[in-house]
């Protein structure tokens, strides 16, 4: 995959979790950010094929980052990996633009099953 | 505190454990606790709002951290360094996260996890929310989970 991808999350062992998936599925191209504002921010200086986001940050929300970038205009397919799994939530986050949603804790595996399903190359 | 409150925080600890971990517990008898003090040295702590207030402390031995975070991060820590806290935290934030999902009715939001590493630390849970203690067993070790909750006066 050539894609490059943006996987934004506080905790540094969630983004190293969804990374090795990332990579166990080809994608080797990627961008960590610890919050939604670097999330933003990184956003804006690269072209990204896909993100990953959390929910709950410090600074800037998931679901905030996920509405700034579709007020730009942005397509990109973007996937909300978080511990809300409430409808409301869900909803919401459609709402904001989210492509996908993968509720926490999830296993590798399907991890990969959403990843290949929406695979950018 | 409800005893409504307590199956979601098992079910939640025994589905985080398993699908992150790949690890069974094992859960052993409740209890009330009087101390405000956790089980053991690493525990992470999250706090609950929302029609209830409280806490949830995951608590668990060093090695079993240090066990938890190579397989969360696919290599082993040689202590007790900031990667296995994060690890804890990001367990303690499922943890209550998928607990609060099963309390919808009650339109709970957890905060950001603390983790905390050290011997005689007191945590303070809010007040009248009789803390329970549920302890689980496991092949990595002891697990010790806390959950204070008391319902908000506004509802």
């Amino acid at each position: 995959m050539t894609a490059k991808v943006l996987v934004v999350d506080d905790s540094a062992t969630m983004r190293k979790i969804i990374i090795r998936s990332l990579n166990s599925v080809g994608y080797t191209d990627i961008v960590e950010a610890g919050d939604g504002s670097e999330g933003l921010l990184a956003f804006q200086q690269h072209a990204f094929g896909l993100v990953m986001t959390d929910w709950n940050m410090p600074n800037k929300s998931g679901i905030d980052l996920t509405s700034d970038i579709r007020a730009t205009g942005s397509s990109v397919p973007i996937f909300m990996v978080t511990t809300e799994g409430d409808k409301g939530h869900v909803l919401q986050a459609i709402k904001a633009g989210i492509t996908d949603y993968l509720v926490k804790p999830f296993t590798a595996d399907a991890l990969r099953e959403k990843l290949v399903k929406f695979a950018v190359v | 505190m409800r005893v409504e409150f307590i199956n979601p925080f098992v079910s939640a600890t025994h589905n985080v454990f398993k699908t992150m971990l790949g690890c069974t517990l094992v859960r052993g008898p409740l209890s009330l606790k009087s101390e405000h003090t956790p089980m053991h040295e690493v525990s992470g702590l999250i706090g609950l709002s929302g029609r209830c207030r409280g806490m949830v402390v995951v608590s668990v031995s060093r090695l079993t951290a240090i066990c938890a975070a190579e397989v969360m991060l696919g290599s082993r820590p040689e202590e007790v360094n900031g990667d296995v806290l994060d690890a804890m935290g990001e367990l303690t934030n499922m943890i209550a996260g998928a607990a609060k999902n099963q309390l919808e009715e009650y339109r709970l939001t957890i905060g950001l996890p603390t983790v905390i590493c050290g011997k005689g630390q007191t945590i303070a849970f809010p007040s009248q929310s009789a803390p329970m203690v549920i302890p689980f067993d496991s092949d990595i070790g002891s697990v010790c989970v806390q959950v204070g909750i008391v319902e908000s006066p506004t509802g």
